[in-house]
């Protein structure tokens, strides 16, 4: 954990500070000055790390401005697409995330605390790329895909492809995320998220997991289920080999003891391994019992 | 490079000289003398800087001023009329919801917040609105009862 060299004055670093007003503007000024420019938007992360001299940015480009960026759309073919700079609040109070995609709607509700999530948006929280992410889980299940906009055109990423390592994604330096795409998910399908912090309640995650299950239209099999993790490995991670355990299978309380087992087996948590795995395995359980028992 | 940069802070509008850097939890405090904000943990954990921005609750340590711009600011200067205490600040006062008082302008704003948009909030609501707001000296309990007493009188008075 770094210190200001100041001691306890957490006065942040001086920079240049850029307001664009659209987003051709914003990957311009991108552009021009790549790694030598951060974007803000809540802030609650960038000036954070600012604040403890973890890193000193040039130039701030403030993209609240461009008002294209925060937006909730929902359309039944296109599914939902939300703007990058909707806000954590935002997304955790929309009717159509809570009815549709109840999961994204309870993942963006925990981050934080209201002042936090009031600030906070969705892209910053994707963008920040952190193995505890709290919406990433529910993204991978969901599996949302990530448009990602520059001067030379644009590109379509899937969320499971855009985490490289502990805070670094795919984004470049001349990138910007514009918009998080999440289809809508197949009929008879429900999910749910489910986690447990460190110390209280408002705290960072110690396990995140989101599941998102479909049940056949007699509604005796799992016809699809997907795991989603976070904070148990370098980044946020799909429990893919416990899913195929699932898949098309009866559902059976010692069927799904194997599938929380193997999903844990599948962690590579950096810290407190053991109680990371114990709680992976415990949660799993709970998110599949409690995503079933949802489905209607 | 400073900006000159207008800010609508409890109605009234002020004009400050401010470098990008800085937050406005030390403008208001400060550049415009309103020490109600506090500088607890400047990196957003404790929430005693919390303010109001378009009625929503947020943090000012976190902010920078040019980002405020354009924007209503309440803070707990802001929140007594007319020289008359809000209820909120007199149930704070008749239940002993505050002891030091550092926590207490930010909890109020966030009380303040949730019974704008939530007039009816359960006590589960209500420790929630305000999770974002530690208390080292009352654990809690009779801020919580006094933001339920204020709505109850609301509810009464309808």
């Amino acid at each position: 954990m770094s210190t200001s060299n100041l001691g306890y004055l957490l006065t942040l670093p001086r920079f240049n500070y850029l307001a664009p007003k659209t987003i051709d503007e914003a990957c311009s000024l991108l552009d021009k000055y790549g790694g030598a420019a951060r974007v803000i938007a809540g802030g609650t992360d960038l000036l954070v790390s600012m604040k403890k001299r973890e890193i000193s940015p040039q130039y701030i480009i403030n993209i609240k401005a461009i008002p294209e960026l925060d937006y909730i759309h929902y359309s039944h073919e296109d599914g939902l697409k939300i703007g990058a700079l909707a806000t954590l609040q935002s997304v955790a109070s929309s009717s159509i995330v809570k009815d549709k995609f109840g999961l994204l709607a309870t993942a963006c509700k925990k981050v934080g605390t209201p002042q936090v999530r009031n600030m906070g948006t969705i892209g910053g929280n994707i963008c920040n790329g952190g193995p505890s992410q709290d919406t990433v889980p529910s993204l991978l299940v969901l599996e949302a895909k990530l448009k990602l906009v520059s001067l030379q055109g644009e590109r379509v990423v899937p969320v499971d492809s855009f985490f490289i390592s502990p805070f670094q994604t795919a984004l470049n330096q001349a990138e910007l995320l514009t918009e998080i795409q999440i289809p809508t998910p197949p009929p008879r399908s429900n999910g749910c998220y489910q986690w447990l912090t460190k110390i209280t309640a408002v705290d960072e995650t110690l396990v995140g997991v989101a599941v998102l299950m479909t049940s056949d239209s007699a509604g005796g099999l799992c016809k699809d289920i997907r795991i989603g993790l976070c904070s148990v490995a370098p980044v946020p991670i799909r429990a893919r080999q416990a899913e195929e355990l699932l898949r098309g299978k009866k559902i059976e309380a010692d069927l799904i003891e194997q599938v929380a087992q193997v999903a844990a087996d599948e962690t590579r948590p950096r810290s407190r391994a053991n109680y990371r795995r114990r709680m992976t395995s415990l949660l799993v359980k709970r998110a599949i019992n409690e995503a079933w028992q949802s489905i209607r | 490079m400073k900006q000159l940069i207008t800010l609508s802070v409890n109605g009234e509008s002020y004009q400050v000289a401010v470098e990008p850097s800085i937050t406005l939890l030390d403008v208001l405090r400060d550049g415009l003398g309103l020490i109600g904000a506090k500088k607890g943990c400047d990196l957003g954990n404790c929430g005693s800087c919390t303010v109001l921005l378009g009625g929503k609750p947020v943090l000012s340590c976190l902010l920078l001023a040019v980002e405020a711009q354009d924007k209503d600011i309440l803070t707990i200067e802001g929140l007594a009329e007319n020289g008359q205490l809000h209820p909120l600040q007199q149930a704070f006062i008749d239940y002993s919801a505050l002891q030091c008082g550092f926590c207490t302008p930010g909890m109020l704003l966030s009380a303040k917040a949730l019974l704008d948009e939530n007039p009816q909030p359960t006590e589960e609501e209500v420790k929630e609105a305000i999770s974002g707001n530690l208390c080292r000296c009352t654990g809690y309990i009779e801020i919580v009862e006094a933001i339920l007493k204020v709505a109850q009188s609301n509810r009464g008075a309808e």
